[in-house]
């Protein structure tokens, strides 16, 4: 930054030989104001990245991230380079290299965690390597290929070498592919799983549609009563606008805790069906632990974000354009339909990408009352994450998870956009 | 009269391509009520909020008292400053907003009280010292602004349209009520309006903004009386136009021919030269009907348009005079419009001395 | 709750009214009766989740207050309730400290720029919990955040400082910036002039901007999923265990606790939020 002008250098300056000077001055003006500015947002923006960019970032990163076997097998990596499975056994070489591999993560103690890496792709490949880490001694350097064999026949079948080369890129897309339910076979081609291992590409579909059966659920209950509350005197609609806001400042545990005591098998509805006689004691209603359970308390979660934008929508249409149509001849169903319905469709349109958003999220739900079929993308992740500890899978499916959100928000903006 | 503020080179511009002050030189003398007048965008405004310092020129510099005020911060230069919609805070008493001021400047306790008890009392509102300003009418919020800006005795105070959303008759006892308070404190003032008639009431001198620049500045009646030039004649009252070239010039007189063979003796003021175009501007009230001969410079023959009603005033429109209908204004007296009838020949006529030889009106 | 009906209706538009009518009823019974059904179950003496018949026929031995009896002698919902609040009010002064400030900040900002950093801050309310939840247990676990109430505290302010940001601007939308510049004219410096003036006006927006980053806080499970040490449980995540283990009334003691609370916060939003409008609507009569 430069020192302000003297007064002399602007006493001097006259109109016609400044302009280069004014604008540099304005710039710096206009520099100095955006500058504070920026001051005032800089520490929240900070505390976004510390809290949520930064960690987001490289979770995502461990969708790509694969050193585990690249840095825990170099040497067998590097006696396999010009290898492929094609070409049957590999070289003595690659067995010389497992063998001191081994041995240095045995004494580095990495041994499990590399076994656990391959285990993804190959189920068998943790106990396999543990059970030769454990019989590999020296006699095994006089002829570690026939050792290698000796301690376990699955070192004889070039399969577990190619499991080996494919894990070990440092940068890997095999996660990716995992997600979409692809693998390699052997040769390292990319090839659709077996038909019984495809649990992903079918959650998301699930995802998906959950998602949209929610969002038009909570569009067909919002509708009327943003209605309402947009056309009743506002001394009524504020006393119901506080139901519409009551459930949205509970908790949800709590809404779920009410949900479970109104649809578990001995709740309330089921009770109540049953001592009216609708339904016998054996017949009562699955309405909860399943994918009914995770759409009707999804809706009742998400419907006053339905609700909000529409009736700020409603509130701006004038009441005069209805007069007008009916006025003109329409019947009040026309009226509505002609005149009213396509002034609200922003409002529509605000609120479906919303709850679609927010329950492509959807985790606590469906975790605890959806059972086993109303299980979403969320709950998988979860599951990598805590459960089989399988971290890149989860980061990749999370990647794939926001590509999918990222895609709903674009068209909701373009959709929006064309609506002007 | 010493000059208390010297604004010196001013120019402006936010967005570094247009000025909106071009090379302003301006100096407000103590004691003095100047107002800025112009239209909307013509940098008025602008002026007010670099004294106040709520911008900072491009270049140029303010001087206030002898002290350099250019980089100061608004806080630190102790001028009262009358917003528009007055900017009354909405969380303060009226009396609590009038102790703002002092609260900031740490004066004791009990002078405080007293000062804002006497402001109170100047402005008539002791009784409703404790209301909140969403509690007072328009008229009454004014004055408690008014007051704000005046109680910490700043030597100069800045209005910028203060008037603006008062309906006409309670504007015209505010400007007589600020013009009382200006001539009983001597503070200086300089006051941003878009209305004419604001202006001419209330100024010792006005200044006349167009386009970033100052046209004008003088005493109101000068600035009627005697525009600069053609902007002036027509942004202050009305006036008719008349286009034609300069023939002849006679000391502070000149000849123009406004038609073919038609010549007319106007008042010399924006040409410098023989065969120079010119706009000729005349009030529409100094304009006679029937001139009897030697009571006016000119005479001209016109036919009556149309004729107006105004209560106390006529006004006829001529055709025959130029592109633009030509306007007569007539006090209504003893049946001087009898001879004004639509589609009646007249002869009408004015003094030379009413008629300025103005530069040329763009478009 | 009924719209007015027009004098010239016909039959059909009657009986649509009526239809209507029943249909925005049954809406608003679906969405606050999962709410009230709670409270009365919190209070049946016996250890089930549903009415018994002697609680339908209203026998006062039906009710009693044993599960809240339970809830309140019971260590682990007592460390629940003191884990919640502190992370709460904590993350709370963060969200709105930061939050208030940046609006400040963004009011000025160019719209075009203040558009692309309105994404930034705001997306942490669309990407979906999980995710942040897990990678924030990978980054604090790296840095030494991880089961400390600083990390949940730290969290759960950048959850909420969006709601803050919101609030304060579209309250800032309406603010009279001449206020500001008045305050500087009679001399107060930009210090004092945010305590006395600025604040004063959008503390509305703060305080409603504030009361949602709260219960933002006091609602979140998942980041304390996977944060928090087993003793730093909050009450949502102690729920979380109820649901998943042992189904135990004593949930719904807690349950009704948490819906008075927020019908109270609520309650209170809504004051200031009516007060607010209230002051707007007489300042700008004239």
């Amino acid at each position: 930054m430069s020192a302000p002008l003297s007064a002399e250098q602007m006493a001097g300056a006259s109109p016609t030989a400044m302009p280069a000077d004014i604008e540099k001055a304005a710039r710096r003006v206009e520099r100095r104001q955006a500058f504070s500015a920026a001051l005032l947002v800089l520490p929240l923006i900070v505390l976004i990245a510390f809290a949520f960019l930064i960690p987001v970032g490289l979770l995502l990163f461990k969708s790509i991230d694969n050193p585990v076997v690249a840095e825990g097998l170099p040497e067998t990596l590097t006696a396999l380079q010009s290898w492929s499975p094609a070409d049957g056994l590999p070289s003595d070489a690659a067995y010389t290299g497992l063998k001191r591999d081994i041995e240095k993560a045995k004494a580095e103690g990495t041994l499990g965690v590399i076994g656990a890496r391959l285990n993804q792709d190959t189920p068998g490949a943790r106990s396999l390597l543990q059970a030769t880490g454990r019989r590999l001694d020296a006699t095994t350097d006089a002829d570690p290929h026939q050792a290698f064999i000796a301690i376990d026949k699955r070192w004889g079948e070039p399969e577990i070498f190619g499991a080996i080369r494919n894990a070990g890129d440092r940068y890997t897309l095999n996660y990716y592919l995992n997600a979409l339910d692809l693998t390699r076979n052997t040769a390292g081609d990319i090839i659709a799983k077996p038909e019984g291992q495809r649990l992903h590409i079918n959650l998301f579909i699930r995802t998906v549609w959950v998602s949209a059966l929610t969002a038009f659920v909570c569009f067909l209950l919002a509708y009327p009563i943003a209605y309402l509350l947009a056309h009743l005197p506002a001394r009524r609609a504020n006393l119901l606008m506080i139901v519409v806001l009551l459930p949205f400042w509970t908790s949800i545990l709590v809404r779920i805790t009410s949900w479970i005591a109104l649809l578990q098998k001995q709740g309330v509805v089921n009770d109540a069906l049953a001592s009216l006689g609708v339904i016998g004691e054996a017949g009562r209603l699955a309405l909860i632990y399943n994918m009914t359970g995770t759409i009707i308390v999804g809706t009742h979660i998400l419907l006053p974000f339905f609700v909000l934008p529409l009736y700020s929508v409603m509130k701006t249409v004038n009441p005069n354009l209805v007069r007008a149509a009916t006025s003109l001849g329409a019947s009040p169903f026309t009226a509505f339909r002609r005149v009213y319905f396509p002034l609200t469709v922003p409002g529509i349109f605000a609120g479906s990408s919303l709850v679609f958003i927010l329950c492509t999220g959807y985790f606590i739900t469906p975790a605890l009352v959806g059972g086993q079929n109303g299980q979403l993308i969320s709950n998988i992740i979860a599951y990598h994450m805590q459960q089989s500890l399988n971290w890149g899978l989860a980061a990749a499916l999370s990647t794939l998870l926001l590509v999918m959100i990222g895609i709903v928000y674009f068209l909701y903006t373009r959709l929006v956009r064309d609506q002007r | 009269m010493t000059s208390l503020v010297s604004l010196r080179g001013i120019q402006k511009t936010y967005d570094g391509k247009q000025l909106v002050v071009k090379n302003l030189d301006l100096e407000v003398s103590e004691g003095e009520f100047l107002t800025l007048l112009g239209p909307s965008g013509s940098g008025k405004t602008t002026v007010l909020m670099m004294l106040a310092g709520f911008e900072t020129p491009t270049t140029g510099e303010i001087v206030i008292a002898g002290q350099h005020m250019t980089r100061l911060p608004p806080q630190k230069r102790g001028i009262g400053m009358v917003f528009q919609n007055y900017a009354l805070f909405p969380n303060m008493s009226v009396a609590e907003n009038l102790a703002f001021p002092l609260e900031v400047r740490k004066l004791p306790t009990v002078e405080l009280r007293d000062r804002v008890e006497k402001s109170l009392a100047m402005v008539r509102l002791t009784p409703f010292a404790d209301r909140r300003p969403s509690q007072l009418s328009g008229g009454q919020q004014q004055r408690v602004a008014l007051a704000r800006a005046l109680i910490f005795e700043p030597r100069l105070v800045l209005m910028d349209e203060p008037l603006g959303a008062l309906d006409k008759n309670l504007r015209e006892q505010m400007q007589y009520e600020i013009k009382q308070i200006h001539a009983r404190l001597g503070v200086t003032v300089v006051y941003v309006t878009h209305d004419q008639s604001e202006a001419l009431t209330m100024s010792d001198r006005v200044a006349v903004f167009n386009d970033g620049i100052i046209q004008q500045i003088c005493p109101p009646k000068e600035l009627y009386e005697r525009p600069g030039n053609s902007f002036v004649a027509g942004f202050i009252g009305e006036n008719n136009r008349l286009s034609g070239v300069v023939r002849k010039i006679i000391d502070d007189e000149c000849l123009v021919e406004i038609a073919p063979g038609v010549t007319v003796k106007a008042r010399k003021v924006g040409v410098h030269a023989t065969a120079e175009p010119t706009t000729l501007s005349i009030r529409p009230e100094r304009v006679k009907i029937s001139p009897q001969a030697g009571e006016v410079d000119t005479v001209i023959a016109g036919e009556v348009e149309s004729v107006l009603y105004h209560g106390d005033h006529i006004r006829a429109h001529l055709r025959g005079l130029g592109p633009a209908p030509f306007v007569v204004k007539l006090p209504n007296t003893n049946g001087a419009a009898a001879t004004l009838v639509a589609g009646a020949s007249v002869s009408i006529g004015w003094a030379s001395r009413d008629c300025l030889a103005l530069d040329l009106m763009e478009a | 709750m009924f719209l007015p009906m027009s004098p010239t209706a016909g039959p059909l538009e009657r009986l649509w009214h009526v239809v209507f009518s029943g249909l925005c009823l049954a809406i608003f019974a679906f969405l606050i009766l999962p709410l009230v059904i709670v409270v009365p179950l919190s209070f049946n003496a016996e250890a089930y989740f549903t009415f018994t018949r002697e609680m339908l026929s209203l026998s006062p031995e039906a009710f009693s207050l044993r599960w809240y009896r339970e809830l309140f002698t019971n260590p682990q919902w007592a460390a629940a309730f003191r884990n919640s609040l502190f992370v709460a009010v904590g993350a709370t002064l963060i969200a709105t400290t930061l939050g208030t400030v940046a609006a400040l900040g963004l009011a000025k900002l160019k719209p075009a720029l203040r558009a692309s950093v309105m994404i930034l801050l705001l997306s942490p309310m669309i990407i979906p919990i999980v995710i942040v939840a897990a990678a924030l247990y990978f980054f604090f676990t790296a840095i030494g955040l991880a089961q400390t109430l600083t990390g949940l505290i730290l969290a759960h302010a950048m959850l909420g400082a969006p709601f803050v940001v919101t609030t304060v601007l579209a309250t800032l939308s309406g603010f009279d910036w001449n206020l500001v510049r008045a305050a500087a004219s009679l001399g107060a410096g930009p210090v004092h002039t945010f305590r006395k003036v600025t604040l004063p006006a959008i503390a509305p927006g703060v305080i409603s901007g504030g009361l949602f980053a709260f219960i933002t806080s006091l609602d979140e499970v998942v980041v304390v999923m996977f944060l928090a040490s087993v003793d730093q449980r909050t009450v949502p995540r102690q729920m979380w265990s109820g649901i998943r283990e042992q189904l135990s009334p004593t949930i719904l003691a807690a349950a009704t606790l948490l819906i008075v609370a927020s019908f109270l916060l609520l309650l209170f939003a809504e004051m200031i939020r009516r007060r607010n409008e209230a002051a707007r609507a007489s300042t700008h009569e004239d």
